[in-house]
């Protein structure tokens, strides 16, 4: 009988956290898990999901002559049909022999540098698919405003906020055609990223040709005019070109186009919030409003603050710290103009997204898991000379797609100035 | 057949009921959270159905089933808040914050089918209620105006009053942080559900 691997040992302790993965993936804190899966579609297979719309209404109304007149011909509503394919999407995770002798106790070590691993991993996979979510679908997790050296600093909207020390990256110009890794060779990883106060990215190696206004992409993307997960930018768009789930923009300017407040780059007002809520009343009914969201950066959360209209919190701190059971009674949830606010570091800052969850849902090929080769989820590292590497490495991964069957059931505002201090 | 019997059609539906807020109420809030500057109270509860605001633009009304009716252009009176059967705090707004009226008629008007419309209706020229809060439970089911509750939000508004605002943005990311770090939390302790009881180390039962 052979002598146990560690492999085998890594292997087992993946097995045993198995069922967890999915529960780590899935909590609903996130816009990404706030995003169901929809009970109503099969899950899809690698073709195209399609999404029947009805784009226009049918039937004929008007008067007619009763005495014999002609009532006229009738027509029934057009529909179209969007289409949906999924993006894999994997994780990769490293143990080194090292991370697994720094604890002493065999299987503890292994037990407690796996757990950490995949708790870690999971964490980072997460925030990774929530910052793909902000962006317009096509992985461009930030625009480069000045190169020097291996430092860029990041254009705000989303500054250096969609990146992630040791993330590795890949650079693009600004028409999403030419990719600057690939035709150099250069592998570029995120050293260091200041999302708050900078926007700097440091990066160990930075591809020739870059300079300022290129754009930096996901790794796993290749090509011209590469297409990722379809995020909020995507979905809540009020353009009339290009294409929206495989319809043209063009043919349903109205239908697709989410409405639009422009800020003009001053700072939030109520009125920017009661137009954005009202182009939405306008469009779908004057109550249809029970199911929006009003999604934000943190900056913008504090913009609201700053206004001086939100007491939720002080209701829920409140009082002088004096609680009482009158605290239960309170959601305690921060609204904004009636309307819960949902806050992310992800979000970009100079936006405010009203989102209407019941209409967004996640077309899943593949659910969340280890990354599987008959039986097999741990693999080993090879070194230069083609013997092992004192390393392991194992893989999460998924395949999916976020669609909105209702862009007009949304609205946003855009170009907000940032409150002072950022 | 005796006895009171009514059609569907005789019934009186209420399409719309109003409510006032009590006036011990409004002098308790004016008390907690002090006047404007025309001598109105900063804070007060409405019901949702009797707030009604101006919009303006383009509407289209559509039948229960979400087919269109019409498309009209004008500028209504309808209730601001969606939660028309529940009562809302509010505090007033001063106008400035709305910016200059030249700027909220240029932020604001809509042209649609041939006309201008202001989507807010006039300029807020003496500042605007706005939402703070809904009074509802915690799932959102109907809350009465109780004494003990505008008392509480009483305190909280005097409370509030002499909260510094220097410190809020600090602590919203001490909140992200603080998620953060309760989801770490949260997945080693779902982990360690996933391991056997002391880790699979040998234990003895003690009588």
């Amino acid at each position: 009988m052979p002598a146990q691997a560690n492999a085998n040992v890594i292997a087992l302790q993946l097995e045993k956290v198995r069922d967890k993965v999915p529960l780590l993936y899935e909590r609903d804190d996130i816009l990404l898990t706030m995003i169901q899966q929809r009970g109503d579609i099969e899950k899809i297979s690698s073709r195209n999901m399609r999404l029947p719309l009805q784009v226009n209404p049918g039937g004929k109304a008007g008067s007619y002559n009763a005495d014999g007149g002609d009532l006229g011909r009738g027509s029934g509503s057009q529909y179209d049909v969007a289409q949906v394919s999924p993006i894999f999407f994997r994780f990769a995770i490293e143990i080194t022999k090292l991370a697994e002798y720094a604890t002493t106790g065999r299987e503890r070590a292994v037990e407690d540098s796996t757990k950490r691993e995949v708790v870690n991993g999971m964490r980072q996979f997460r925030a990774f698919l929530d910052k793909l979510m902000q962006t317009a679908g096509n992985g461009v997790l930030g625009t480069i405003n000045t190169v020097s050296g291996t430092t860029f600093t990041m254009a705000v909207p989303n500054g250096a906020a969609l990146v992630y020390p040791g993330q590795t990256i890949q650079i693009y110009d600004t028409t999403l055609t030419t990719n600057r890794n690939a035709s150099s060779g250069v592998t570029t990883t995120v050293q260091t990223a200041d999302p708050i106060t900078t926007q700097n990215i440091v990066v160990d190696n930075v591809p020739p040709g870059t300079v300022a206004t290129d754009v930096i992409v996901h790794d796993g993307l290749s090509g011209a005019q590469p297409v990722s997960l379809y995020g909020i930018k995507y979905h809540q768009n009020n353009a009339t070109t290009g294409t929206w789930l495989n319809l043209n923009r063009a043919q349903y300017p109205v239908i697709l186009a989410t409405p639009r407040v422009n800020a003009g780059n001053a700072a939030l007002t109520p009125a920017n919030v009661r137009l954005a809520i009202n182009k939405v009343r306008k469009s779908l009914g004057i109550n249809h409003l029970s199911k929006l969201i009003a999604y934000m950066a943190v900056e913008q959360e504090h913009a609201w603050e700053n206004l001086g209209i939100t007491v939720s919190q002080v209701i829920k701190e409140g009082g002088g710290g004096n609680g009482n059971d009158l605290d239960l009674l309170f959601t305690g949830r921060k609204t904004m103009s009636g309307i819960p606010i949902k806050s992310s570091v992800n979000a970009d800052q100079t936006r405010v997204d009203f989102l209407d969850l019941s209409h967004w849902g996640r077309a899943v090929l593949k659910d969340i898991d280890f990354y599987e080769v008959n039986g097999n989820t741990v693999f080993p590292i090879y070194g230069g000379s083609g013997g092992l590497a004192s390393a392991f490495i194992f893989y999460f991964d998924t395949a999916f797609q976020v669609f909105d069957d209702s862009p007009r059931s949304g609205a946003y505002i855009d170009t907000l100035a940032r409150p002072s201090g950022y | 057949m005796g006895g009171w019997a009514f059609s569907k059609a005789s019934m009186i539906h209420v399409l719309r009921e109003t409510h006032e807020a009590p006036p011990e109420i409004a002098a308790r809030l004016k008390s907690a959270g002090g006047l404007n500057r025309w001598g109105e109270a900063n804070y007060r509860v409405v019901w949702g159905w009797n707030r009604l605001g101006w919009i303006g633009g383009k509407f289209e009304d559509r039948t229960p089933a979400g087919q269109l009716l019409r498309e009209v252009v004008e500028l209504r009176r309808e209730p601001k808040y969606a939660e028309v059967n529940r009562w809302h705090v509010e505090r007033w707004v001063p106008p400035e914050a709305y910016g200059s009226p030249r700027t909220w008629y240029a932020q604001t008007m809509e042209r649609a089918a041939g006309r201008s419309v202001p989507a807010l209706g006039p300029y807020p020229a003496r500042g605007e209620y706005e939402h703070c809060f809904t009074i509802q439970g915690v799932r959102g089911e109907f809350l009465q105006l109780t004494p003990s509750i505008v008392e509480r939000v009483a305190q909280a508004i005097e409370w509030s009053r002499g909260r510094p605002k220097s410190n809020r943005r600090e602590k919203l990311y001490e909140r992200e942080a603080h998620q953060e770090r309760s989801y770490e939390q949260w997945a080693f302790d779902v982990m360690d559900d996933a391991v056997p009881a002391l880790h699979g180390q040998p234990f003895v039962t003690v009588a």
